[in-house]
């Protein structure tokens, strides 16, 4: 690994730290305030890739894990990584390999706008809902034995938001990829 | 900005060795897994909340600190109450709840350069193996941490030079302007750190 890639990594997990310091941001036409930082997996992944991506993560749960409260509302400790949700948060790591890995092969710098947004969509997707809830519910119905459908179902009720942010991060991934091209050269 | 939940204090628990202290949670959570009967869950849960409860803590920052996960377990005990039963709801609160507990309270009696220590303890079989440098972690993290008040002084600059045009603050005007000015850094950062040596390449 480069030393630019090591800084990359820490400069991409600092913008996660970030996003759970921000208040939730209020979109015009949805009434729901949205909380940023879960849209980190997506960005992440479409924007470094899957390894850089993945490793950005890995860094944040770390700087979790030794006790810096580095999740949205001031969260952090052991305690979140013993906790019910801690699925979830092995599923940001996964996921967001996985969206970097689709974005990887579906994005190139010389397709139009459109491929493009289509395939951080669709990465987008697959990884950053798909991955985290997949992983997330097995974790939740492995520990207090409540059926993985109904774990399921009850996610169902997260879905149009996360549509929503996958939709801000395809836009914000193209606007990047235009910007300042980074997914191309893989770590 | 980023403060550590280490809590400054001389308990017998703050004394305990970082190590043990892990080896004792990764036990805990195994065993306990498969005790489900609350006579036995019920007395490590108090000695867990008693634990957490004098090391110093204000009674407001020891409730704020897991209290979200309070809820959680809530939401979670009342659907497996209403689906598995009310004793099987009992155990599973009590056992996340002990568990949570006992993290909480690892976390506040120890210091990050004692996390890093353990860590770099843990990563040294994938050193010897040349798979990572265990030293680039700690040097990872230090500029998160050196970067995040950077990020956040771009973030209201941002929100500024929107507020000077009139523009309504949207996510993906601020988001795509501050992620690509704070990773164009990254290549004078990186610069600085082999110009100096750090990383001994």
């Amino acid at each position: 690994m480069t030393t630019r890639d090591l800084v990359l990594i820490a400069l991409f997990a600092a913008i996660i730290v970030f996003l759970g310091i921000i208040p939730p941001i209020t979109l015009g036409f949805v009434p729901v305030p949205i909380t940023a930082q879960s849209m980190g997996v997506m960005l992440a992944g479409c924007i470094l890739g899957a390894k850089r991506g993945a490793l950005a993560y890995v860094l944040v749960i770390l700087m979790v894990a030794v006790g810096l409260p580095v999740l949205s509302g001031g969260r952090g400790g052991l305690a979140v990584l013993a906790g019910p949700t801690a699925g979830y948060i092995a599923g940001w790591v996964v996921g967001t390999y996985v969206t970097g890995f689709i974005a990887e092969r579906l994005v190139n710098e010389n397709q139009g706008g459109a491929r493009q947004m289509a395939g951080f969509f669709i990465a987008s997707i697959v990884g950053g809902i798909g991955v985290v809830y997949l992983l997330g519910n097995l974790w939740l119905a492995f520990i207090t034995g409540i059926g993985l459908d109904k774990a399921f179902l009850a996610s169902l009720a997260f879905i149009p938001g996360d549509l929503i942010k996958a939709g801000i991060a395809t836009l914000a991934a193209r606007a990047i990829l235009v910007g300042y091209p980074l997914l191309p050269q893989r770590a | 900005m980023l403060k550590t939940l280490y809590v400054e204090g001389a308990t017998p628990f703050h004394r305990v060795p970082l190590r043990a202290k892990l080896i004792l949670l990764m036990t805990a959570s195994i065993v306990l897994f498969f005790v489900s009967s609350p006579a036995i869950l019920a007395p490590v849960f108090l000695a867990c909340l008693c634990l957490y409860l004098t090391l110093g803590l204000s009674w407001r920052d020891a409730l704020g600190r897991i209290g979200w996960i309070g809820f959680a377990v809530l939401v979670l005990a009342l659907a497996t109450w209403f689906f598995n039963g009310l004793n099987e709801a009992i155990a599973l609160s009590l056992r996340i709840i002990t568990l949570v507990l006992l993290a909480a309270a690892i976390t506040a009696t120890a210091t990050i350069g004692a996390f890093m220590d353990e860590i770099t303890v843990m990563l040294m079989p994938l050193e010897r193996r040349g798979l990572l440098n265990a030293a680039d972690v700690g040097l990872a993290l230090g500029l998160v941490l050196r970067f995040v008040p950077e990020i956040a002084a771009r973030y209201d600059n941002i929100r500024e030079a929107h507020r000077a045009r009139g523009l309504p603050v949207r996510p993906l005007t601020l988001f795509v302007p501050l992620i690509i000015l704070t990773l164009k850094d990254a290549d004078t950062i990186a610069m600085a750190i082999d110009a100096r040596g750090f990383r001994r390449q």
